[in-house]
């Protein structure tokens, strides 16, 4: 119907081509993902995965078997340990170059800067197939893994933290002479100490999750242990180790908790820093550190002697030059295009399932549920995935899905309880029904917050669909695992620098779209 | 009958006594200001007159609005009972980043179909009708704009326009002119007395400014520590019963306009 130009919505017209220019681009990218939705309800795969899981009915308990559990529990949880400790020690130096704070007028650094990209962009998983190469099977490719990739991680966030606090004692500082690093220390530490902290701790809880998927590749731990238990079919075995994995991810959770609950407690008055609870922390800490080293029983001088340089060189020196041809960067532009679609699709699933989650009105049933998705990782599930719909694209993003939601629905549900409660109390006392009053009472409070988290979660999850490939999810991660098991250097190189370059890309648009909608 | 309150008492949830006793009846169609000290309980009054408090362990006492015996009332039949209540609420409702013509269309939730609701999300369902709500608040040209553009006194003619648009059968107003000018203020209470006369709606709303409430209400309600001290027709109200009202809030009794000046002159909205 023809409106006078007084009476249309002057958004409507932008609000349309936004709608056409997002359809245009979400529809190849499903077709991509070959999401086929009916394949989950097919009745030979619904069997396929009913006998799966019955299997996993009772948990393995034999006597035997809990005493590999037992130790493969342990190195995982030294294998976190371990590799924390390395991520710190590089991330501390890298975050000072980095870093903005304390110096009088910003610095590029850009060696240090595209050191860490590198680093970050370069999923752990990779590392840890890398590593396994020179190191052969074992935790100490997963401790080096962890330390690079948390290492990068942690010295990006640590820089953002220290910009992001007060600037003026850290200049007053600096004005009476002290030099930066002091008064970095004296002026910006204080303030920043912690969230510096929470944070690291947050990362700690997220190396365990980290660890045991990394064992998927050899790096030791319980993710090895649940990769030979798959392969045999053993389900009891591998619902005993989800179990335990299950338990460990609950346990860190109070843990990360119950420390950054202790950082808000006041300091007693007294000269000396030490109390007994920042003193019991610290020597908690030196032990942890020591045991995990010792556990692992890694040869930590031999990594750095004569020879395995000169195989490291060596063995980085097999990846160059790059295989450019025409034919290998078409296959390489196909799994990236592939891998994409898998971190779209499973994160816009994500989003939808998670909402669903975080509004559901039965909060303990939900809130368990959401632990649950959160708690097993996306390799594991897409091995169960791949079972529902059979190999392919969709598993991955199905498994990126399950996994992410759970993840999602906790920020959400965290996100709306923080949204401001009279505008949907408003629309209710005037008729509107609980959900229109949650779409034009809520929704436009919590919106941004929202949106930022989900982007922010793809951005992590470019990365995880990279490794999906692992598992037969189809990307730039089965190419690479290919490749790589052939001793096709040079064309793994290529991947690698796809994964990279596809991590960066994907870091800017999400930028870009929170900026341009938050 | 606009409303029936008997016997009403209301408890906050941590022992404090909001309402205690409360009789009052209005026709449909009767006007009323409530008026007495911050705290004395009119914001509470006018949310157990909005529904607020049905089904909670606080409300004591028998609430009739609009015919319909509030606890006597299925979730179904609250919702329809609702949508005839607009409520201009003290700190406008609106989110920040809603346009204002969501935010005035929303105050027919209540009695859109689902599907139409939902739509209008997405297209604006009736921009003629959310403009002329606007512009009896003087606000046609933000119709687009963001409701986080507005000023504090322009968002609070936008939750204005919004009941405007909702028509509904009893209009409750806590403090609805509290961020305006006294000359924006005495024209806005003027629209929304004029607004329910047109449409025969009962209007109750709560104010701070004494000489508002006497020259534009026909009958005051005074009320003190949660229960009601006086409640008499505007012309009736002595000025000893309302230094009385206000005793402890200092010399002056509070008004829109400095005392001596040009008061708002007695019927000032007929």
């Amino acid at each position: 119907m023809p409106l006078k130009p007084a009476q249309r919505d002057p958004a409507s017209r932008a609000r349309l081509a936004h709608a056409l220019l997002a359809l245009c681009i979400l529809w190849p990218l499903f077709e991509a993902a070959q999401v086929r939705p009916g394949a989950l309800f097919e009745a030979g795969n619904l069997t396929v995965i009913g006998n799966f899981l019955a299997a996993f009915l009772p948990p393995a308990t034999g006597s035997e078997f809990l005493g590999y559990l037992g130790q493969a529990t342990l190195q995982t949880l030294a294998i976190a340990t371990a590799g924390m400790m390395l991520a710190c020690l590089l991330a501390v130096p890298l975050a000072y170059l980095v870093s903005a704070a304390g110096r009088d007028r910003p610095t590029l650094n850009p060696l240090a800067r595209s050191l860490l990209t590198v680093l970050r962009g370069i999923p752990e998983l990779v590392w840890a197939l890398v590593f396994v190469r020179v190191f052969g099977l074992g935790p100490a490719a997963g401790v080096l893994a962890l330390g690079l990739t948390y290492g990068g991680m942690l010295a990006k966030v640590y820089a953002e933290i220290l910009e992001s606090t007060d600037p003026a004692p850290a200049r007053a500082l600096r004005h009476s002479g002290a030099r930066r690093p002091l008064a970095i220390l004296y002026g910006l530490v204080p303030q920043a100490a912690k969230e510096l902290v929470s944070y690291t701790v947050y990362r700690w809880e997220c190396a365990i999750r980290a660890s045991v998927v990394m064992g998927f590749v050899g790096a030791g731990g319980l993710g090895q242990l649940m990769d030979q238990s798959m392969k045999m079919l053993n389900g009891g075995e591998a619902a005993s180790i989800l179990l335990t994995f299950l338990l460990l991810v609950f346990a860190a959770d109070a843990l990360s908790n119950a420390l950054r609950r202790a950082l808000d407690a006041a300091p007693t008055a007294q000269p000396s820093p030490w109390g007994w609870r920042s003193g019991t922390a610290a020597v908690a800490l030196a032990l942890a550190v020591w045991a995990s080293f010792r556990l692992l029983d890694m040869d930590l001088p031999a990594l750095f002697s004569h020879e395995s340089a000169a195989s490291m060189g060596q063995f980085v020196a097999s990846f160059f030059p790059m295989d450019l041809s025409a034919e290998w960067l078409r296959r390489v532009a196909v799994g990236t295009w592939e891998t994409l679609a898998i971190s779209v699709v499973g994160t816009l699933l994500a989003a939808v399932l998670g909402l669903v989650l975080a509004l559901a009105p039965l909060r303990p049933v939900s809130h368990l549920l959401l632990n649950l998705l959160r708690s097993v990782p996306e390799l594991v599930w897409a091995t169960i995935t791949a079972l529902a719909v059979g190999l392919g694209p969709f598993a991955g993003a199905l498994a990126l899905a399950l996994h992410t939601s759970g993840v999602l629905g906790r920020l959400y549900a965290q996100a709306l309880d923080n949204a401001p409660r009279a505008p949907a109390s408003a629309l209710a006392l005037s008729g509107a029904g609980q959900g229109l009053a949650f779409l034009y009472g809520t929704l436009p409070g919590a919106g941004p917050q929202l949106i930022a988290y989900t982007l922010y979660r793809w951005e992590m999850n470019i990365r995880m669909a990279a490794i999906l490939g692992f598992v037969g999810a189809g990307g730039l991660g089965q190419l690479l695992y290919f490749e790589l098991s052939l001793f096709h250097y040079s064309q793994a190189a290529t991947v690698i620098v796809a994964m990279l370059a596809l991590s960066i890309g994907v870091d800017q648009a999400s930028a870009w779209l929170r900026r341009r909608m938050g | 009958m606009g409303f029936e309150l008997q016997g009403l008492g209301l408890a906050h949830a941590n022992g404090t006594v909001a309402l205690a006793d409360i009789r009052l009846a209005a026709r449909q169609g009767e006007n009323i200001a409530l008026i007495g000290p911050s705290g004395a309980g009119k914001t509470s009054l006018l949310s157990v007159l909005g529904t607020a408090w049905s089904g909670q362990p606080g409300l004591q006492g028998a609430v009739r609005v609009l015919d319909s015996e509030l606890s006597a009332l299925h979730a179904r039949a609250l919702r329809h009972l609702r949508a005839r209540i607009g409520t201009v609420h003290q700190a406008p409702p609106l989110p920040g980043r809603q346009r204002v013509v969501t935010s005035v269309l929303a105050g027919r939730l209540g009695q859109w179909p689902a599907w139409k609701s939902l739509a209008s999300l997405a297209y604006p369902a009736d921009i003629t009708g959310a403009r002329a709500a606007l512009a009896r608040v003087e606000l046609e040209d933000k119709l687009f704009a963001r409701c986080d553009q507005l000023s504090g006194g322009q968002l609070q003619r936008a939750g204005i326009a919004r009941v405007l648009y909702q028509q509904a059968a009893l209009v409750l107003a806590d403090e609805p002119v509290s961020a305006l000018d006294p000359a924006l203020a005495l024209a806005t209470v003027r629209l929304l007395v004029a607004d329910a006369a047109q449409r025969g709606a009962t209007l109750v709303a709560s104010l701070h400014a004494v000489d508002l409430a006497l020259g534009c209400f026909a009958r005051i309600v005074g009320i003190k520590a949660g229960r009601i001290a006086f409640d008499l027709p505007a012309d009736q109200v002595s000025e000893a019963q309302l230094q009385a009202l206000y005793a402890g809030e200092g010399q002056q009794l509070p008004t829109l306009l400095p005392a001596r000046a040009a008061a708002v002159p007695m019927n000032a909205c007929r």
